[in-house]
């Protein structure tokens, strides 16, 4: 009786232990991440005001805003977003509905992972040496197109685990009335993985928005406004990290609003994607 | 199996219709992968009867269901060998249309999979595909299923909401008239109440009892007072094979063979 | 055979057995004392015989409560179904044998209050057959032997014959000496419940076929106690009744044995 009431509670003991550990290793992570935030917000809510959406970056110590930035940067993620995107729910659909169970299946998605978390800026030095260097000019469209690299390996994995959930029950009850394969993947599948599949692509817009490293390769940046695709264009990142390393005052408090609307944004699309998510789940539930 | 059929006419004069065969497996075997799944199955279906389908788990019995309208082939590597003769003709030949087939023969799942869509369109989706229908043809075509799926009075004031909205029980039902819609001959339930409550079930079984009258009927269940209550003929499987079929009320209150007698009795499973 | 997955099955199924078996047992002691008594004329023991009844009462509803339970909560199948179903019918036999034993104690005692007839030399031999089946049947369901079951109905025809004959002997005394009928029809219808028990042995016994063949044994039994027969006093050779060769051979001449 004494025995395995000792038994126990050295359990009890044990368990606080790893109870206090782990939580200490938690609020360790949370420590930095609530103080990049809080360093984040602090100084960059004070560099927002009405210009910074109004005017163009301007030379250093002078008034300005990040115009041409917010632009060129909606321009090159929609337009990686519109390459990637289609691109990457077509290979998912491949691989959940058409090569599950092959070795091909298999073997696609064993790369697509390697490229989901291969280092973007090798993907902007490939897209240099593939698009910059035979053009020999840095352009928005390289910039696109390094972005949709990244985008596509997210949207493959997000559009098959997304198919590969909705359960195979329904899939066999659709080709059970005798509707061929394609149109069940298009008129039913689809509408079962949609809150999926378009969380996918918001997280893969959410994560090329802060992208910096494949645009200084390729799409650089610019003092002016521009949306010719053919020339460099500037982007939010790029001037961030450009501001932030100047040594002019104004142009830091520009790079601090720039990491701030960049923040907020990665936020909003990160609530909207659980959001979705939710209803999706509580949806299917 | 002419034996059978024999002892089913003898024991049921009253209905005074000899019974056809709607579905013949001949020596039907199964494989995936290593997997033997089936082995030597021969039997018969009779055309609007309710045959169950019985035996422990892995014994064969959702295999040779999933058979009978083809709906392994979406798998690679599973082969099935022998002959299934829908009216005298082979289904498993490469000539049979898949197509043609599944509308012939309908198949409701063990969880109930309501198409993301409306109560409506889930039913219209696959008429869709077969027939071209008016407006006013497939409103009929979708209350009529409804009506036979015993479903029409609790959904048709909200046949454009989802599907998804439905009790479970309602689901089922619905996957039910999803099947019917297409008019098919066989109807194939693979254990179609495992996942609802007793009155749920209860509906679904009186459902199978109405339904007899127009179509074939193949039950796999788990449940042996199910195939019971709800079946004229049994066959119990074990092991990929078949290993005794008759009517339902010899099989449970008399079977013939020693194993049949240990699995309904709960002396094995 | 083996055993059932949820052991409490087996235990229940056990105990109805075990209880059809206690109930045998108390019937066919109490037959055997009933016929005690009244051979010794002793009437307290006769009432001993008669409340001893109860028990066997009692087992039966013991075994009528535990058939509904295990119909509502084991939902047996097969044999099982067989096995429970045919234990609320032998229990039901059971207890008819011994309302049959009681009542025999209950005429020893009326037998008692006149004076006593010449001793009946076919009424002991009748009890014993009848006990006889009694006891070989109750084996039979303890060892679920089918064919030992079916060999108990057989003789059923033997008992039958006995108690034919018995009768006529009776019906002889009663016309000798009308003296003596009202105790003769005592012992007439302690006769008639031993060849009752008979047909309650030979219940038990299909019961028995039943339980293991599932269903009720083949060939019709023989039939010989034609006492009971419409008209069974005036039969003649000519009505030949339909049941089986062996009854209509074996038909007495019961006609000549009435005196009109």
């Amino acid at each position: 009786m004494s025995e395995s009431s000792n038994l126990h509670r050295w359990r009890a003991i044990k368990n606080q232990i790893a109870l206090v550990l782990s939580g200490a290793a938690a609020l360790f992570g949370l420590f930095w991440l609530t103080w990049i935030l809080w360093t984040t917000l602090s100084r960059g809510i004070g560099a927002i005001n009405w210009a910074l959406f109004t005017q163009m970056t301007p030379p250093p110590n002078e008034e300005g805003g990040l115009l041409n930035a917010f632009a060129g940067s909606a321009v090159m993620c929609l337009m990686a977003i519109a390459i990637g995107a289609p691109i990457g729910v077509a290979a998912g659909t491949y691989l959940a509905e058409y090569a599950n169970f092959r070795k091909i299946g298999h073997t696609i998605r064993f790369v697509n992972d390697i490229l989901l978390s291969a280092p973007s800026i090798v993907l902007g030095l490939f897209v240099y040496t593939l698009v910059v260097a035979t053009t020999g000019q840095f352009s928005a469209i390289a910039g696109s197109i390094a972005l949709a690299l990244i985008v596509l390996p997210v949207v493959v994995r997000t559009t098959d685990d997304m198919l590969r959930l909705v359960p195979s029950q329904m899939r066999e009850a659709a080709l059970s009335l005798g509707v061929p394969q394609w149109k069940v993947t298009v008129q039913i599948l689809y509408r079962g993985a949609l809150g999926g599949i378009v969380t996918g692509v918001l997280l893969a817009l959410a994560r090329i928005s802060g992208e910096t490293a494949p645009l200084l390769f390729t799409a650089f940046s610019s003092q002016y406004w521009s949306l010719d695709l053919t020339q460099p264009m500037s982007n939010v990142p790029v001037v961030v990290f450009q501001y932030a390393a100047s040594p002019y005052e104004s142009w830091q408090q520009l790079a601090w609003a720039g990491a701030f609307m960049l923040t907020m944004f990665v936020l909003v699309l990160g609530i909207c994607a659980r959001l979705i998510l939710l209803r999706n789940r509580i949806a299917n539930e | 199996m002419s034996d059978l059929r024999l002892a089913v006419n003898a024991a049921a004069p009253a209905t005074g219709e000899a019974l056809t065969n709607k579905l013949v497996a001949r020596k039907l075997g199964f494989r995936y992968g290593d997997t033997q799944a089936l082995r030597d199955v021969s039997i018969d279906i009779p055309e609007r009867r309710v045959t169950a389908l019985i035996g422990p788990s892995g014994c064969g019995k959702s295999t040779l269901l999933r058979v009978f309208n083809r709906i392994y082939a979406i798998y690679p590597k599973q082969v099935a060998d022998g002959e299934v003769l829908l009216d005298g003709e082979n289904i498993l030949g490469p000539k049979y249309p898949l197509s043609r087939l599944r509308s012939k023969i309908g198949m409701v799942f063990q969880k109930p999979v309501p198409f993301p869509m409306s109560i409506y369109e889930n039913v219209a989706y696959a008429i869709r595909h077969h027939e071209k229908l008016t407006r006013t043809q497939m409103d009929e075509r979708v209350e009529e299923a409804l009506q036979q799926a015993a479903l029409w009075t609790e959904v048709k004031d909200k046949l454009k909401r989802s599907a998804l909205g439905l009790s479970g029980g309602q689901q089922q039902r619905l996957c039910i008239a999803r099947a019917i819609a297409l008019h098919p001959e066989v109807l194939l339930l693979d254990e179609p109440t495992s996942a609802l409550d007793p009155i749920a079930t209860g509906k679904i079984e009186q459902l199978v009892a109405d339904l007899k009258a127009r179509y074939t009927i193949v039950i796999v269940t788990h449940n042996m007072q199910q195939a019971a209550r709800c079946s004229d003929f049994t066959a119990f499987m074990y092991l990929g094979e078949l290993i005794e079929h008759g009517i339902t009320e010899k099989m449970f209150t008399n079977p013939g063979k020693q194993q049949t007698e240990d699995y309904i009795t709960g002396r094995f499973g | 055979m083996t055993e059932h997955l949820l052991k409490k099955y087996d235990d229940d199924l056990q105990r109805l057995t075990g209880e059809i078996l206690r109930m045998g047992d108390l019937a066919a002691t109490q037959m055997a004392a009933a016929i005690e008594v009244l051979e010794q004329r002793d009437s307290a023991a006769a009432r001993l015989v008669i409340a001893e009844d109860r028990a066997i009462d009692s087992l039966e509803h013991d075994v009528g409560h535990d058939v509904v339970r295990l119909l509502a909560l084991r939902q047996p199948m097969a044999r099982d179904l067989r096995e429970i179903l045919a234990s609320l019918r032998i229990a039901s036999d059971i207890e008819r044998i011994g309302d049959y034993a009681a009542n025999a104690a209950k005429r020893s005692i009326a037998l008692n209050e006149s004076p006593a007839i010449a001793p009946v030399p076919g009424l002991a031999a009748l009890a014993r057959v009848a006990g006889e089946m009694l006891r070989e049947v109750l084996i039979a369901y303890r060892d679920r032997d089918a064919e030992r079951a079916l060999a108990v109905r057989a003789r059923d025809a033997e008992l039958d014959a006995m108690y034919t004959s018995l009768f006529r002997e009776l019906l002889t005394y009663m016309a000798e000496d009308p003296r003596s009928i009202s105790s003769s029809i005592h012992v007439l219808f302690i006769a008639k419940n031993l060849e009752r028990v008979g047909d309650h042995a030979t219940n038990i016994a299909e019961n028995i076929w039943f339980i293991v063949h599932g269903e009720q044994p083949g060939e019709e039994r023989e039939k010989r106690d034609f006492t009971t027969r419409p008209n069974a006093l005036a039969v003649t050779q000519t009505e030949k009744p339909s049941r089986g060769p062996a009854g209509s051979a074996s038909m007495p001449p019961m006609a000549q044995m009435m005196p009109v």
